[in-house]
């Protein structure tokens, strides 16, 4: 157990190391959300009456900030496991596999990393939401917040680096992380509340756990619990979607960098 | 235990190409010990199936004792593995990736750091360790690679081709360190190589592979001295007796084998001041004509050619292409 934690912690360092060093554009990449606030945010200011009809008060774009906050821990945890399409290709793949660590600890290094990174962005996207006037009532639900990005992005950098292993291109990758990336986040209250979709994509987006997310975010951040689902059950489907995530996500990339690349 | 690595009927297919093919063979501890053959001959498969990465389909490998397929985990930690490709990490600087390196090894805390300095003295590289890899050339790059292999002082080292790519003193340069590392930490080096050259150099023992089987194992020496110790190459020009010529040329006492190329006649002789007047006196009988002679010590390209039938560049055969397709396949790139 003890060398599983150092494994990954030195898998986690080096992803880290190298998302320093490579000044990947931490400021293009705060480009797209910021947009999504901006002018989302202001064109839709008029569906302000269709939200107050879920008994949501406040302005359209207090209700998507935490939309955005967490469109940013979705796209940058699902991109961020490309590199082990690019670790693989250039040999770091098999130094890791020939030294005594885990094929787990990989995994786990390289997603506790991208959750870290995802819960950077997301803390910029906070910023930005702040200096544009968004109204915060309660600023010290910040951390909880970011507690919870952090959790989320941990799962969810869980698909990333599953599909990044089982996909032997970086075709295939883009193509299967743009097919589940955008169909979650539209899948969820993120944009707009739940009461407003159909019942069978409500149904749906109930099994999605982007869904408890956004309104565990926005509980936090707002105070208006909304769809009738109680935080703590939100809270334990996040826990539970985190730690079945870890088990598949150590299993899956296991099995696959266990076969020739 | 006497040996490092052992090898029983080891083999590996994909599909229906057939990589490496029945081999076995042993390494002594703290041999030299180099896979020499050409681009697809099964090599870099080998080596693969060593360093845990492949299962073999069939056999056994053994390593310090383990086996590659049940004790995987105390294979890795008994070897150093370099791989063909640069690996390290352009970002980072050069101590850095061996620090990741140190780690990935569970190389004790306390130990790490004066470790780390002691490779960095031996590959001469101090001066430029907090520079950023990006800034090495590509000699600085491979030395960094093996300072990673050597850090955890493997029991065995593995080095997969490594002076492919760079230039003749850059070559020379590598082949100085990995014998200081040899005589330094006595471990076992088992390299693979499409250089004669390299071989002949670096090994204790060299064993030619060729479309996945093993042609031959010996020390160079012993291989150059088995095919004769000298070589004579004969240019004559075309005539009806030249059937004749080579049944009697291999009638002479001192001569052990002849490779017949068209027109070109190369003899592996043991006295060849003794042959060369004896070769004169049987073409003048015959009316052949000798338009060139040259007498030499034998190479291993000459080695290699008599074990394989051809020579080692000669990677354009019907045969090599379809393994070359393979592999290509098989990596994906």
């Amino acid at each position: 157990m003890n060398t599983l934690m150092y494994d990954t912690y030195t898998i986690f360092w080096r992803e880290l190391k190298r998302y320093k060093k490579s000044r990947s554009g931490v400021l293009i990449r705060l480009i797209q959300p910021a947009i999504w606030i901006i002018v989302i945010g202001n064109t839709f200011s008029g569906t302000q009456p269709l939200i107050q009809s879920v008994g949501f008060q406040g302005e359209y774009i207090e209700f998507m900030t935490p939309g955005v906050i967490i469109l940013t821990a979705i796209f940058t945890s699902i991109f961020g496991g490309v590199n082990t399409l690019w670790d693989r290709r250039y040999g770091f793949m098999n130094k890791a596999l020939t030294s005594p660590i885990s094929r787990s600890a990989i995994a786990l290094g390289k997603m506790s990393a991208i959750s870290l990174i995802a819960a950077m962005q997301a803390s910029l996207i906070i910023g930005i939401a702040l200096a544009i006037g968004v109204n915060f009532p309660n600023p010290i639900m910040i951390i909880p917040i970011m507690a919870i990005v952090i959790l989320f992005s941990l799962g969810f950098s869980g698909i990333s680096v599953m599909v990044a292993a089982t996909a032997k291109s970086q075709e295939t990758f883009w193509g299967v992380i743009n097919f589940l990336g955008m169909p979650l986040f539209m899948l969820s209250p993120a944009l707009f509340p739940l009461e407003l979709l159909p019942d069978w994509l409500a149904i749906i987006a109930k099994l999605n756990p982007v869904t408890y997310t956004v309104l565990l975010v926005r509980s936090m951040m707002t105070g208006v619990t909304e769809g009738g689902v109680p935080i703590l059950l939100s809270l334990g489907i996040l826990f539970a979607f985190v730690f079945v995530m870890i088990g598949l996500a150590s299993y899956v990339f296991t099995r696959e960098v266990n076969k020739p690349f | 235990m006497l040996y490092s690595i052992e090898t029983k009927s080891l083999t590996k297919s994909f599909g229906d190409v057939v990589a490496v093919n029945d081999i076995s063979f042993s390494v002594k501890k703290g041999e030299i010990f180099g896979f020499l053959g050409p681009n697809g001959a099964g090599k870099s498969t080998t080596m693969m199936i060593f360093t845990t990465l492949l299962k073999p389909t069939s056999g056994q490998a053994l390593i310090y004792g383990f086996d590659v397929m049940t004790n995987a985990k105390q294979v890795r930690q008994s070897i150093g593995y370099v791989q063909q490709e640069t690996t390290v990490d352009e970002y980072l600087t050069g101590r850095e990736n061996l620090l990741l390196q140190a780690k990935l090894n569970h190389i004790p805390k306390n130990e790490i750091n004066n470790r780390i300095d002691e490779v960095l003295e031996l590959i001469e590289l101090s001066d430029k360790q907090h520079k950023s890899v990006v800034t090495y050339s590509g000699g600085m790059r491979k030395r960094l690679d093996i300072a990673g292999g050597l850090l955890h002082r493997p029991k065995v080292l593995f080095l997969d081709e490594p002076t492919v790519g760079l230039d003749i003193q850059t070559r020379r340069k590598i082949w100085e360190y990995i014998k200081k590392i040899h005589d330094e930490f006595e471990m076992t080096i088992f390299l693979s190589t499409h250089y004669m050259e390299e071989a002949d150099h670096l090994c204790d023992r060299i064993g030619i592979i060729d479309g996945g089987k093993i042609q031959v194992i010996d020390s160079p020496e012993n291989m150059k001295n088995a095919m004769g110790n000298e070589v004579i190459s004969i240019m004559v020009e075309n005539s009806k007796h030249h059937d004749s010529f080579l049944s009697e040329l291999q009638k002479i006492k001192f001569v052990k084998n002849i490779n017949k190329d068209g027109l070109k006649l190369v003899l592996f002789v043991s006295n060849g001041t003794e042959v060369i007047p004896k070769i004169f006196q049987i073409s003048s009988e015959l009316e052949i004509k000798i338009t060139s002679l040259s007498l030499t010590r034998p190479t291993l390209d000459d080695v290699f050619l008599s074990y394989t039938g051809h020579k080692i560049r000669d990677d354009d055969s019907k045969f090599n292409r379809r393994r070359e397709h393979a592999k290509m396949k098989r990596l994906r790139a």
